[in-house]
């Protein structure tokens, strides 16, 4: 399916914000949102986009699906340039915004959808027929003539994403799709988008979620503070820590104290901390587990570790590895 | 007891700093400028006007009106924004979260209408200055400390009515219907254009559950001169009739309160 | 792209809305029923028709009421609902899609008048009777067109501002002392009454009067020249409506300030 012509185009992109606080005084603030971003996605390509919050991913999403206007630099989709022919462009693509905001609670879901089919000029000829299809396909048939409010968060995004799809656009952009779903309507949401790209759609992606990205995405582009600091597969970017390996420690009542000073040691790149369950779990990367092992045990004296691993590196210590680095 | 106490006092502080912030987020200061400044001079105009379309001309005709609406101003913050801080907590869904603080509920009650007391009496004054500077009345025999008395009791209470209506819009889906109606029924109810002896006999007695119907009378008679002494009946019945709204608003907030915890249903309303 | 779909789609959108949540009416018709009926109260014991006149006045303010809060929460309420970046990112320009919810929102408008109406007659048991309903009906027609222009002339500056229920509420009273809904304006101050004379609902209650009332000694341009007049000025509105929301469109998306809430 993939082909290599070029679908979006993404050139020296900079959007500047400028707000104004205060009352008496006012205040001028400029806020540099996205700060010169280069990349282009392919036809049939699921893009991409990683970053912590505030690094610019749903600005750099605004400007590629013409809700913003870019302060410098150049966009084209489908070649069609979003600030000179916005309306060609909006005609060819599809908005998915995650959060249960976005749609008209107090009509139904055939209603919203009608309205969105009109305002994008579907053949009147198709249109149910098209509704239909999308309802079965996002699994609300039977609820579609009742109104979104009495809807939950996932029937809400389901919904949203029917609403995306309304006019068979060539290019999806998805921002966050998964996020507040629980883990089966997260799975159905991404089996949903597997399967469109597999109908040939070229979608972009941002998420939060780690394994989410390496599931779905061919090229992640990891957005920090408003630059890409990596553009790779999800397998290039993992392979960045290569000579790394990650020393995982299960354990309780391990201090901060303790996971300050294995930061402390040679050789040690980052500590990260989470619970799992009632169980601590540190994540230490390091260059060399062999050598790094009985250090990083000797520090948590104190404490009771339970299990002491090495593991190949995921995704999400690439992730963590770079945004940390750019820090 | 003075731990309470302190506690109490802070929690109404930072309630009354906080729907002050929440009222200048949402208004931003430049239209609260407009309300305080704009919104009372054209409505005095409106009736003012119809009130000479009707054969009115004499000065103490002009001067009823004028001052029956400069005093029924107090009605945009005292009723409107006090309705509006409920209702936009509703909407943004952070009533669930103040109402999870451990915070003294009456405190917080009533700290978060504060700011509009200040905001009442300033948009009341500033409405009577237009009443002299614009429509000519004449304050020159104005008892000023019973006028100011007047102003602050008055306003005091219609913020109590304005607390007791926020908390009957717990209930509503758009508290901000309840707010727009009791925004304008003082034009008619309260003595603001025209005597309430001029209403139907079967109204009148409700007439008098408004602390407004007190107080354009209230005002009027201490623009003539009279002293608080003399309108101190006026007075007392505004302070009964706001803290009544302030006792019932308070039951009705607290039941709510319990009767969303039973249902669960606190924003849903 | 889809003008006309955009239009139509739009109003019938708008009416599924109003359907779902009729009871926003009320905050429409309370402030002009309200006056109605202070100045039912403060006309009596004149000569000549005043309930008639009362009347009318109040069924005006009524539509401008509900032109000037529709309008405002035209655009509000998808800002707040987060629709609005949603109906943006469609090809359908955003001056079809209001548009649309105008003309919705002037039949709504229609409602109030009526509603007006019918209370005043049942309270006041009043002799409502009309002059020539025949021009009336003309005369209410075309201040309907104007007020709907009017109301997206507002939309488009409505866009701009979070505040819209707060500008909403401001504009009322002006609006109804600077159009002459109780009263002539002629007992204005002289220097008003060019912006009295540029907003078409000024030259709507003169037209409807005309209608309505029996000898009634209106502005010199008569009935027609009223009405001619209003019809001049809607077709002014809508273009500059259009200018204006080819302006807002490109300014949101410099400033991105639109669809914050």
């Amino acid at each position: 399916m993939q082909s290599s012509e070029t679908v979006i185009d993404v050139k020296d992109l900079v959007r500047v914000y400028r707000s104004s606080t205060g009352f008496i005084k006012r205040v001028k603030k400029e806020t540099l949102a996205v700060d010169n971003i280069s990349f282009s996605v392919k036809c049939g390509e699921l893009f991409g986009m990683l970053g912590p919050n505030g690094a610019g991913k749903t600005t750099t999403i605004k400007m590629m699906t013409t809700l913003l206007t870019p302060t410098s630099g150049h966009i084209t989709v489908l070649g069609h340039d979003v600030v000179t022919d916005p309306m060609e462009v909006r005609k060819h693509i599809g908005l998915v915004l995650g959060g249960e905001k976005g749609l008209y609670y107090r009509v139904t879901a055939r209603q919203n959808l009608r309205y969105f089919a009109d305002l994008y000029g579907v053949p009147m000829n198709i249109r149910e027929e098209r509704i239909n299809e999308l309802l079965r396909k996002v699994d609300l048939s039977d609820r579609a003539d009742e109104r979104v409010e009495d809807f939950s968060r996932g029937m809400k995004q389901r919904l949203h994403l029917a609403k995306g799809l309304i006019n068979d656009p060539e290019v999806i952009f998805l921002d966050e799709p998964t996020i507040g779903l629980d883990p089966q309507a997260a799975r159905d949401a991404r089996s949903m988008i597997k399967t469109l790209i597999e109908e040939g759609k070229t979608m972009l992606l941002t998420t939060h979620y780690m394994f989410e990205a390496d599931e779905l995405c061919d090229r992640i582009a990891v957005v920090n503070k408003g630059k890409v600091v990596a553009l790779d597969s999800p397998k290039g970017l993992k392979s960045l820590l290569k000579d790394m390996s990650i020393i995982e420690v299960e354990g309780f009542g391990i201090t901060a104290a303790e996971i300050d000073s294995i930061k402390k040691l040679d050789g040690v790149k980052t500590v990260t901390a989470s619970m799992n369950e009632d169980k601590q779990v540190l994540r230490v990367q390091v260059c060399d587990s062999s050598e790094l092992l009985t250090p990083v045990a000797n520090r948590l004296g104190n404490s009771k570790v339970i299990g002491v691993r090495v593991k190949e590196p995921t995704l999400e210590d690439a992730y963590l590895w770079l945004v940390e680095s750019d820090a | 007891m003075s731990n309470y106490v302190s506690l109490s006092v802070r929690v109404f502080w930072s309630s009354a700093v906080l729907a002050k912030r929440a009222l200048f987020s949402w208004l931003n200061p430049a239209l609260w400028m407009m309300q305080l400044f704009f919104m009372s001079i054209f409505q005095i105009a409106f009736f003012v006007y119809v009130v000479k379309f009707a054969g009115g001309s004499t000065e103490a005709d002009i001067a009823y009106v004028a001052i029956g609406n400069a005093i029924s101003s107090v009605a945009y913050t005292a009723i409107f924004s006090v309705c509006n801080i409920t209702g936009e907590e509703k909407q943004q869904g952070t009533l669930v979260e103040v109402l999870v603080t451990p915070a003294n509920r009456f405190a917080m009650f009533v700290g978060r209408a504060m700011f509009q007391v200040f905001n009442g009496i300033a948009t009341v004054f500033i409405a009577l200055f237009y009443a002299w500077a614009v429509f000519g009345v004449d304050f020159s025999n104005t008892n000023w400390p019973a006028l100011i008395a007047v102003i602050f009791i008055m306003t005091m209470a219609m913020v109590c009515l304005g607390l007791l209506l926020s908390s009957v819009g717990l209930y509503l889906r758009t508290s901000m219907i309840i707010a727009n109606i009791f925004l304008f029924v003082g034009l008619l109810f309260s003595g603001v254009n025209f005597p309430v002896s001029k209403l139907p006999e079967v109204i009148q007695p409700f007439a008098y559950v408004f602390p407004l119907t007190y107080g354009t009378d209230a005002a009027r008679a201490a623009v003539d001169g009279s002293s608080i002494l003399q309108i101190g009946d006026l007075l007392m019945d505004m302070v009964i009739s706001g803290g009544l709204a302030l006792i019932v608003g308070f039951m009705i907030f607290k039941w709510f309160e319990n009767l969303s915890r039973k249902k669960g249903t606190m924003d849903k309303f | 792209m889809p003008r006309i779909r955009a239009v139509t789609s739009s109003f019938r959108h708008q009416f599924l809305q109003f359907v779902a949540e009729p009871q926003w009416l009320i905050p429409n018709v309370i402030l002009p029923f309200m006056i109605t009926m202070v100045a039912l109260i403060m006309f009596s014991g004149q000569q000549g028709n005043f309930v008639l006149y009362a009347v009318l006045g109040g069924g005006m303010m009524s539509m401008w009421g509900n032109t000037l809060y529709s309008s405002g929460w035209s655009i509000g309420s998808d800002r707040f609902n987060g629709t609005l970046e949603q109906i943006l990112v469609t090809p359908s320009k955003l001056v079809w899609i209001i548009a649309g919810r105008s003309v919705w929102n002037a039949l709504v408008g229609i409602l109030n008048g009526v509603l007006i109406f019918v209370i005043a007659v049942s309270v006041y048991d009043a002799d409502l009777t009309i002059r020539d309903p025949m021009l009336f009906f003309i005369a209410f027609f075309v201040t309907l067109l104007s007020l709907s222009m009017l109301g997206m002339l507002f939309c488009s500056a409505f866009v701009l501002t979070r505040q819209a229920s707060v500008l909403t509420n401001g504009l009322e009273y002006p609006i109804y002392v600077g159009t002459g809904t109780m009263f002539p304006i002629a007992i204005l101050p002289w220097w008003t009454n060019p912006l009295s004379l540029s907003l078409g609902p000024t030259w709507g209650i003169d037209a409807i009067r005309y209608a309505a009332l029996d000898n009634y000694d209106g502005f010199s341009t008569g009935y027609w020249g009223d009405v001619g007049i209003m019809l001049a000025l809607s077709f002014f509105y809508l273009a500059v409506a259009f200018v204006l929301f080819g302006v807002v469109e490109k300014k949101v998306r410099v400033d991105g300030s639109f669809v914050r809430y």
